[in-house]
């Protein structure tokens, strides 16, 4: 192989070996592919229209399966018939609730659900039956001759209701006397809130609301599921948590777990709607079982929305208590969670919704009650910014509602109240870097924000907002003492690297990430890596694509194991060279020596003499999370991660005050992501979170019909004609500055960049709306008949002239 | 139950037996084995099945399977050379304008109708080109890069109107050079 | 995915043709042009023909050509092609406005002029998929009794949600219908019906071969005003459609103004006579004719957006379009 054949088919700024002299010159810290805009490993793949998702597959003799779901939002299921349905020609297998009568959960502590409804349906779109056929329209009459007779129960469809006493109780309390609506319920109070509420000098006080909404990635959920002769089981599925889909999967059919693989091909977008086990996957396996052949289920989007697990609703109330310089002394929040049918990652919200608050701003006291209740609606869950997307919302809007009070620049108060770095957070959570000032240093000067600042004319305003979020979470789901994240790498003779993860790549990059670590490391060019994903009978366990964990985790974890190829490879060559380790470098397909570069050897026979040394090139690295740096109470291990991220957003809007249509123009979000390991796979994170927030923010509702309007509990809108995600004519421009505060424990100091610059588009959406009009909206979404009923309410042009009024006196005082 | 249909696609000309009430995607995608284009919404509303119906995109997803037959079908898996990508895909690539990868196909269908016809596009033209594939991943900024930068290398390398089959080298753009932009 | 049921399509190579094949299958068959409203509304179980007839190709329904004073658009000819055509860009700004804004671009090159005409009404408790309809109990339109927008109703209220439609009737266009009995020609004013169910005058055997609009007079004006949610796809909230003859010192010889996505049948404001005609268009009389207008329309929650602000939307967006027409910046579309 000659080394100019390895050259990097990269953007831009490719290395090319006459750039080593460039590498060596700035020392050991430089580096050819970390920092730089490279491709995806997958991307060609991608633009070619080559890359297999689930439903691109077909196996030998593979049936179609379809679900039979609930019509009713509560009903109790007397009885099953499926004999016509089994007689029907073309059916293969025909599967109830009573064959699988196992609960799961993504949380082991509250297992609430079952793979098919056994004796009762919580809400419409509950699974009820499923069938196996030849063909799709063959599985469809199938369940058209399922007979299910149904006793109807009271639905419960606002939060409110479910925690009366006479409430119908849409799940059984887990104990005696308790109301088994209520699926969690948190109250955290750090120092004493009402003592610091009392002696603030202004209180600001308010409630708000946020919208449900749906988390909508293009590709529909699909599975696969083929138990074959020899009693394995194969599931493959667009998941992003193939682990904990292959541990529930054996739970629930009672198999070997060492007898079941699953396989993530390809998944076209999940934003924590594809992140815990579904009843497709349940299904496609308990039907192959039952018929010996290949199963696929393909869900159609109206059944997406009935999966569902997207944004919880949340009502919330916050006090917020600060002295006269802006100083925050006091949070007080009360939430009420609508949880949907089943807990979900409830539990895990319920608290979000609390704990990851305390940052980037110093809180002297902090207090929050946060309850999650059973409604007969699709079960929320984790989308984007899981539970904390919604009291940042809030609490954003209370800051600026707190600056406006004290008349202080809402830029100025964000700063005043900055948390530091290296620090400890009110409720004990650990941060390391942060980025924060930087971040709003960014977006205040790319906005030109003190020139719009309550400057422009009525209809025009700018706002801002912050957030932190976390890079995954110190403690896993089921608790275990095993690394978080594993990699394995292995070398092979022509220069080609082999990287085996278990990381879910769900468009996000996770593939791309280890590949540019192991290039790195290795010095060999891009394409000379091949990235093995979540192939359960390859790959090392990894716990999946949610809470932003994987750059940070399995990152660190193929850090670890490139770095020990890399140290024993420049160790061998080395001693060739007679010279030091360190002075051997390995970039873009060379090995060479950093004061020498004319002393080079093309990277694969740099792998020869290694391997002929030491034996086959392979390694192994994981990475697992600190376990001592969390508070000491009940709920202190939640929220506790390894790293936060920080962003701040500016956002100008456009109000046409005639018709309360709010036009975004533009988004500047700045981001601490501790370092881009690739500036152009950041800057679609932070894009594509922004982009979810506005349309949160504007169009997005996952609502339901009541008895007054067609039937209680029905999806107001389940198609993407009608549940509305913004086109390219809405999205606003969006302008991406990277922070990199070079965390200590990140790999390369990277954390996470996927859900933290969600957070703070909608409230500072929110705030510039009410710097265009004097409007707060403190309930979701901003829609033009919100908003202009928001108008018509009276008061708007009052408020504006004031805000601008207090805005000036403050300058001249400080003048 | 099943009819023989002849569908020219990507300039072949494929034969396939489909039952009567087959859309174009179904028979793109069950019986012609050609998975690129993608279904998402059932029913016309996300853009993810667009192909080319003798050059205008279309959802072929609410396109009977018949409409197409003694029509020209061009899909995602047509637009790339032997070997070597086509401006478009190389610059999605470059900019990164394809994170999950599903609504890929469908917009870059659209993008390839908008820069056969308007070679020299503003990111009006582009947004306007794209309304009708909804992408989830990207807040379309590095798609509308992307499509930008695609029509530029296709201007530079002086042919780049339609590309159609027998024409492509002009609007193939050799990876490296891309590169340099 | 969501699946058609099964049927026979049909590719007939003549209106004859098409009409014969038609007739031939009474209750049986429907006729398909660009297929983007038929094709949904099939994959939701709505209508379920043994036959489906295919119009798009045939030749005799293209074209679009000016002939005896009146421009003639071929039946099948497709929205985008209208929107883009030169003489409609020239001289019918309002219909190719109404046409470009129709759905998205692929939707556009479906979709046909002739199909828009004929677009079923909509409802939110209607285009929903059969197992929605199912767990609702179903509608007045289709399979049930109940109409759950008016409650007691006995008369279907779902929305005529077609873009062009109300411009065609204010620019005075006329519809060709042909079947195995013969041709007939009627105004597009007199097209639609306050039924939701079939909310057009075409006979179940009758196919819409060509629109033909009156060419302008040098006085005329036109406007078109699209309220949605998003920027494209989305059906109409509300379609504001407006005609003027404007004289010297913009003095109202004529004005039509027809309101849509309200009913089953798109309203035709009355009454401008009285205070519109033979008036300036000024400030003033803008304010009389969009009260007018507002007056009269009184959207439902048939579409699942706020019935109150899409009514208050009606004199908004009337006074827009005539605020454009005043300011005469409409004479071609952008």
């Amino acid at each position: 192989m000659r080394p100019e054949e390895l050259r990097p088919r990269q953007a831009g700024s490719a290395i090319a070996p006459e750039s080593l002299e460039e590498l060596a010159g700035e020392g050991a810290g430089s580096m050819s592919v970390i920092g730089r805009r490279n491709r995806k490993v997958d991307g060609a793949g991608k633009v070619t229209g080559a890359t297999v998702y689930t439903d691109d597959m077909a196996l030998p003799g593979m049936l179609h399966g379809k679900i039979l779901r609930s019509p009713h939002p509560h009903a109790n299921i007397l009885s099953i018939d499926t004999t016509r349905a089994e007689a029907l020609p073309g059916v293969h297998a025909v599967l109830t609730g009573r064959e699988m009568p196992v609960t799961y959960c993504v949380i082991p502590w509250t297992r609430d659900e079952y793979p098919l409804c056994v004796d009762r349906v919580r809400y419409i779109g509950d699974g009820v039956a499923a069938v196996a056929a030849v063909d799709e329209d063959t599985a469809n009459r199938a369940l058209r001759l399922i007979d299910v007779e149904y006793e109807l129960l009271e639905p419960i469809l606002e939060p409110e209701r479910a925690l009366d006493a006479d409430a119908p109780q849409i799940h059984e309390a887990g104990k005696p006397g308790r109301n088994g609506n209520i699926t969690k319920h948190v109250h955290l109070e750090f120092g004493d809130v009402d003592a610091a509420l009392a002696d603030s000098d202004v209180v600001v006080e308010d409630e708000y609301f946020f919208q449900g909404s749906s988390h909508t990635p293009i590709e529909p959920h699909c599975a696969i599921g083929l138990y074959d002769a020899t009693g394995k089981l194969t599931v493959w599925s667009a998941t992003q948590v193939p682990h904990y889909l292959h541990r529930e999967l054996a739970r629930v059919l009672d198999l070997d777990v060492a007898r079941i693989r699953v396989v993530q091909p390809a998944v076209g977008g999940a934003f924590g709607g594809k992140s815990e086990p579904f009843d497709l996957e349940f299904c496609v396996a308990a039907l192959s079982r039952k018929c010996g052949r290949p199963v696929k289920i393909l869900y159609t989007r109206e059944e997406v929305f009935y999966a569902h697990r997207g944004r919880h609703p949340m009502k919330m109330k916050y006090r917020t208590g600060a002295s006269r310089d802006g100083r925050i002394r006091a949070v007080d929040g009360k939430l009420l969670l609508d949880g949907g049918a089943y807990a979900s990652f409830g539990l895990v919200t319920a608290y979000y919704s609390g704990q990851l608050l305390t940052a980037p701003y110093k809180f002297d006291t902090y207090r929050f009650d946060s309850t999650r209740v059973y409604t007969n609606k699709p079960a929320c869950g984790p989308k984007r910014g899981h539970g904390s997307v919604q009291p940042r919302f809030a609490f954003e809007v209370q800051l600026d509602q707190v600056a406006e009070r004290l008349g202080i620049d809402p830029m100025e108060l964000r700063r005043r109240n900055f948390i530091g770095e290296r620090t400890r957070t009110i409720n004990e959570l650990r941060v390391t870097s942060n980025g924060f000032l930087q971040c709003l240093d960014a977006v205040e000067r790319s906005s030109a924000w003190s020139d719009k600042f309550r400057r422009m004319p009525f209809g025009r305003g700018v706002g801002v907002a912050g957030s932190c979020y976390i890079s995954g979470t110190n403690y896993p789901i089921y608790p275990n003492e095993m690394p978080q994240a594993a990699v394995q790498i292995q070398i092979e003779r022509s220069g080609r690297v082999a990287v085996f993860t278990g990381a879910s790549e769900i468009g996000q990059g996770s593939n791309s990430m280890v590949a540019y670590i192991a290039a790195e490391e290795l010095g060999v060019p891009l394409e000379y890596v091949r990235v093995h994903s979540t192939d359960s009978d390859m790959t090392p366990v990894d716990l999946g694509a949610y809470s932003s964990r994987e750059t940070f985790m399995v990152g660190n974890a193929c850090l670890m194991a490139a770095s020990d190829l890399r140290k024993r490879i420049t160790a061998v060559i080395a001693n060739e060279w007679d010279t030091a380790a360190a002075q051997v470098g390995l970039a873009a397909g060379w090995a060479f020596d950093l004061s020498d570069t004319e002393r080079r050897i093309p990277i694969s026979e740099a792998f020869n003499i290694a391997e002929a040394k030491l034996g086959t090139l392979a390694a192994v690295g994981h990475y697992n999370t600190p376990k001592d740096v969390h508070g000491e109470y009940r709920g202190g291990t939640i929220g506790a991660s390894p790293a936060y991220s920080f962003t701040a957003h500016v956002a100008e809007v456009d109000v046409d005050v005639e018709t309360g249509v709010v036009d975004v123009r533009k988004i500047w979000i700045a981001h601490d992501c501790g370092r881009a390991l690739n500036p152009v796979l950041v800057e679609g994170q932070m894009e594509g979170s922004a982009y979810m927030g506005f349309g949160e923010a504007l169009m997005e509702e996952q609502v339901f019909k009541d008895a007054d309007h067609g039937r209680a509990g029905l999806h107001n809108a389940p198609s993407l004609l009608d549940y509305r995600i913004p086109t390219s004519m809405d999205t606003p421009e969006l302008e991406s500055l990277i922070i990199e505060s070079l965390d200590p424990e990140g790999p390369y100091g990277a954390k996470e960049a996927g859900e933290g610059p969600l957070h703070p588009s909608i409230p500072a959406i929110a705030n510039a709306i009410y710097d265009a009009i004097g409007v707060r909206m403190n309930a979701m979404p901003f829609s033009p008949p919100n908003v202009w009923r928001a108008l018509q309410a009276g008061g708007a042009r009052e408020a504006w002239e004031r805000a601008r009024r207090d805005m000036k006196r403050t300058e001249v005082a400080a003048d | 139950m099943h009819s023989t249909i002849q569908l020219n696609v990507n300039g072949d000309r494929r034969t396939a037996g489909i039952p009567a009430h087959y859309t174009l995607l179904e028979t793109l995608r069950y019986a012609l084995g050609l998975t690129g284009s993608k279904q998402g919404c059932d029913k016309g509303d996300c853009g993810a099945c667009t192909v080319l119906l003798d050059g205008a995109p279309i959802l072929s997803c609410i396109t009977p399977a018949w409409e197409a037959e003694g029509r020209e079908v061009r899909t995602v898996e047509g637009i790339a050379m032997p070997g070597e990508l086509h401006a478009l895909q190389h610059a999605f690539e470059v900019t990164g304008g394809a994170q999950c990868g599903f609504c890929t196909p469908g917009v870059l269908m659209s993008a390839y109708a908008l820069l056969s016809t308007n070679g020299d596009p503003s990111l009006d033209d582009v947004r306007d080109a794209l309304s009708g594939n909804l992408c989830r991943c990207t807040g379309y900024t590095k798609i509308y890069e992307a499509v930008l930068m695609a029509a530029q290398a296709l201007k530079r390398d002086g042919g780049g109107r339609d590309p159609v089959p027998g024409d492509r080298d002009a609007a193939v753009v050799p990876a490296e050079r891309a590169a340099g932009e | 995915m969501l699946r058609l049921h099964e049927y026979t399509y049909h590719r007939p190579g003549s209106v004859a043709e098409a009409a014969r094949l038609l007739a031939s299958h009474p209750g049986r068959a429907r006729v398909i042009a660009g297929g983007t409203d038929l094709m949904p509304n099939m994959k939701h179980g709505l209508f379920t023909p043994e036959h489906v007839i295919a119009l798009k190709q045939i030749g005799e329904l293209h074209g679009i050509e000016e002939r005896d004073g009146e421009l003639v658009i071929g039946a099948a000819e497709s929205l985008a092609s209208v929107s883009r055509h030169p003489v409609v860009r020239a001289q019918f700004a309002s219909l190719s406005q109404a046409a470009g804004s129709v759905a998205g671009p692929q939707l556009r090159n479906m979709g046909t002029i002739g199909g828009n005409l004929c677009l079923d009404t909509r409802c939110t408790y209607y285009n929903q998929t059969h197992f929605w309809r199912n767990a609702l109990g179903y509608c007045l339109k289709k399979d049930g009794d109940v109409c759950h927008v008016t409650k007691v109703g006995r008369k279907c209220v779902a929305a005529h949600s077609a873009d062009t439609a109300g411009v065609l009737m204010t620019l005075g266009a006329v519809a060709d219908l042909e079947s195995v009995n013969g041709a007939r020609s009627v105004p597009v004013v007199d097209f639609f019906i306050a039924d939701g169910i079939e909310n057009t005058v075409r006979e179940w055997n009758e196919i819409v071969t060509r629109v033909r609009i009156p060419l302008p007079s040098p006085r005329t004006r036109t406007a078109f005003q699209k309220v949605r949610q998003r920027g494209a796809i989305d059906f109409p909230l509300l379609n504001i459609a407006v005609v003027a003859q404007l004289g010297a010192a913009l003095a109202i010889e004529d004005l039509r103004i027809v309101v849509s996505a309200l009913g089953a049948r798109p309203r035709v404001i009355s009454g401008l006579d009285k205070v519109a005609v033979g008036r300036p268009l000024d400030e003033e009389t803008t304010e009389a004719v969009a009260q007018r207008a507002f007056q009269q329309c009184h959207p439902l929650t048939n579409i699942i957006v706020d019935p109150d602000w899409r009514r208050a939307m009606v004199p908004v967006h009337v006074r827009r379009a005539l605020t454009e027409l005043a300011a005469g910046s409409v004479t071609a579309a952008e």
